[in-house]
């Protein structure tokens, strides 16, 4: 009996596959690309040689591709990426009370107290500080983004850099590099800079106490982290799958709820093998002009998304939304 | 005499007054479209780029009816309250639209101050002339307003479900559901009810403005800082969504203030700007609404942990 989660992300797509006991079994990491569909394709192959259909008792998804990703693979429920992420981390350690989860999109903080969560932010329209904005930076200085952390590390003196915004801080760095700045230098600077832009901008009047959970993809940069205690002045703890905390709260979501209701709506794996085409197009009903998206499944129509009003959203069976 | 009226800004809090005047001195009026994506078009193109997003909505409806009417109504307005002020941007306003946008037809930007009947009806002389010369009919027009205008009744107070959220923005954020993509729908949708400011009795609001060190020199911060103080103290809700257009000033004094007061009771700000991808709400709603509901469960059977700390001390 096993359960899986799936979170979509901007830049990666994670599936977990959790045993009776909530162990990990097996854990895919695939980029996304901006394609969700043919990504969970890629990752349902390589689950179907180790999984039949019938052992997968229960499925959920999170992330921002969690509709689509929904209405794809049948999903148990649909859960939003704060509470699948603090679900995730309670079951490991129920003493937690702080999660920093800085995504490639989104970052975010999660207060919890005695297990439950009582306050929580995210970056808000910008998002200036996360994943994207060091993959950027990386490209730019020519550094592949998995050794960013140790460059970072053996900086001696960090070099400021603007981080409110992206672009001031590429512009800030620009000019430090052309003073003659130490790369290592720059970029240890560059982590203090995100840390300092979290801190004061999401963590702003929130109460950061130990024990302090950081998951996403920017918890394998070693700098951050080292950045993050150094501000704050306790250990910050990354998760073993620290990357995969969405998925795995997903699946554990998916499994409480399929005790309630008996079943599950999984699709299978087949899904690795059908075409799937979207369509989109203007929707002329009102002068909102939504841009309507339909996704067909071997030809035949399986969601549709986009819609303001739901028009066309419930012109297709109802989805579950937990 | 065809005038314009665009749906934006403080519309939707004072459209009686202004419906009624203008149609009683016997002009026609033409309201804009309900704010939709070829107005946000319309504004973004032809506002500054600094400006919040309400703003470039309001320069959206004007744009949209420049070749449908003779005047256009752009409202000056000053004062609403006795020593208190609105943002300065709608001082302004009418000078930002005439020129951002080119070819406008005749405008009324006579200066409002709405602090009492014998001053706001300076404005309807002026205002008036354009449609009038006849006073009589003037002042006819203007007291029937001031009536409708009294009478108007918005606001929502929904009583069909377990759960209440007190929502909170300046009103155009509230009631314009394309800026706040439907989040009144999307809340009803998840099975949590709405309260906003109109459902908190003016007393109750100055007693609460009364205690701040200082009087608020905004109306809207007063406003919304009295009923969300009164809304937590009376528990009228389980939390609070406040609902913040991007780069808002007085925003971010307000709502350090009202975190102050609530101390750990639930809270979401919500910052709305251009976007029209909907996902990122729709995770803080979410989020928001799984959290109240656990937090219930949980005090449910324990009395609440913690105590109150001001937000200057570091914690919220």
């Amino acid at each position: 009996m096993y359960y899986l989660g799936v979170d979509v992300g901007s830049v990666s797509t994670d599936l977990i596959v959790l045993d009776e006991r909530l162990n990990v079994k097996d854990k895919i990491y695939l980029r996304t690309r901006g394609r969700p569909i043919q990504v969970i394709q890629e990752g349902f192959k390589l689950l179907r040689e180790k999984y039949m259909d019938e052992e997968i008792h229960a499925c959920g998804t999170t992330g921002s591709g969690r509709s689509i990703a929904a209405t794809l693979i049948g999903a148990d429920v649909v859960k939003n990426e704060i509470t699948a992420h603090s679900t995730a981390a309670l079951e490991m350690d129920r003493d937690v009370q702080t999660i920093i989860e800085i995504g490639g999109q989104d970052s975010k903080i999660i207060v919890l107290r005695d297990g439950i969560v009582v306050d929580f932010a995210m970056n808000t329209v910008c998002a200036a500080g996360t994943g994207s904005f060091l993959d950027r930076q990386a490209e730019r200085l020519d550094i592949p983004i998995e050794e960013f952390g140790d460059y970072a590390l053996k900086a001696t003196t960090p070099v400021r850099i603007a981080g409110r915004c992206a672009v001031f801080a590429e512009s800030d760095m620009i000019h430090k590099q052309q003073l003659g700045y130490y790369e290592a230098d720059i970029i240890g600077g560059l982590c203090e800079a995100l840390v300092r832009n979290y801190l004061n901008n999401i963590g702003k009047g929130k109460e950061i106490l130990p024990k302090v959970f950081f998951q996403g993809g920017v918890a394998a940069n070693k700098g951050i982290k080292k950045a993050f205690e150094d501000a704050l002045g306790f250990e910050v703890i990354v998760p073993d799958y620290y990357d995969m905390m969405g998925a795995i709260g997903a699946a554990i979501i998916a499994r409480n709820a399929v005790r309630k209701t008996g079943r599950t709506n999984f699709k299978g794996f087949g899904l690795a093998d059908s075409t799937f085409v979207s369509k989109s197009f203007e929707c002329a009903g009102c002068p909102n002009c939504c841009e309507v998206v339909r996704i067909y499944e071997n030809e035949k129509a399986i969601g549709c998304f986009g819609d303001r009003c739901g028009k066309w959203n419930t012109s297709l069976p109802a989805q579950t939304i937990a | 005499m065809k005038i314009g009226i665009p749906k934006g800004l403080l519309y939707y809090k004072y459209h009686p007054f202004f419906m009624t005047f203008f149609t009683e001195l016997g002009a026609e009026t033409i309201v804009s479209e309900d704010t939709n994506k070829s107005i946000l078009d319309l504004g973004v193109k032809h506002c500054v780029d600094e400006a919040c997003m309400p703003v470039k909505v309001f320069h959206g409806h004007v744009a949209s009816l420049r070749d449908k009417c003779d005047a256009i109504l752009i409202p000056r307005i000053m004062q609403i309250r006795k020593r208190e002020y609105i943002c300065p941007k709608f001082c302004g306003l009418p000078e930002m639209v005439v020129y951002n946008i080119p070819d406008l037809p005749a405008v009324i930007s006579e200066p409002i101050y709405a602090t009492d009947d014998k001053r706001l009806y300076e404005w309807a002389k002026e205002a008036g002339r354009l449609v009038t010369r006849d006073r009589n009919t003037i002042r006819r027009a203007f007291e029937k307003a001031v009536s409708v205008q009294n009478e108007y009744d918005i606001g929502i107070n929904t009583l069909s479900y377990e759960m209440k959220v007190a929502l909170a923005g300046h009103p155009y954020n509230i009631y314009d559901s394309y800026s706040n993509m439907n989040i009144v729908r999307k809340l009803n949708a998840l099975g949590i009810g709405i309260i906003t400011e109109e459902f908190v009795d003016e007393e109750e609001v100055d007693s609460e403005v009364g205690k701040l060190f200082k009087r608020p020199f905004w109306t809207f911060a007063r406003n919304t800082y009295g009923f969300l103080a009164t809304a937590y103290e009376k528990k009228l809700c389980d939390g609070v969504i406040y609902i913040s257009s991007f780069a808002c000033g007085i925003d971010s004094v307000l709502i350090e203030l009202v975190k102050e007061r609530i101390g750990d009771f639930p809270f979401m700000v919500l910052k709305i700007d251009e976007h029209t991808g909907e996902a990122g709400v729709n995770t803080r709603i979410e989020a928001f609404v799984d959290m109240l509901e656990r937090r219930k469960t949980y005090e449910d059977n324990v009395p609440s942990y913690g105590q109150c700390v001001p937000c200057s001390q570091g914690s919220f």
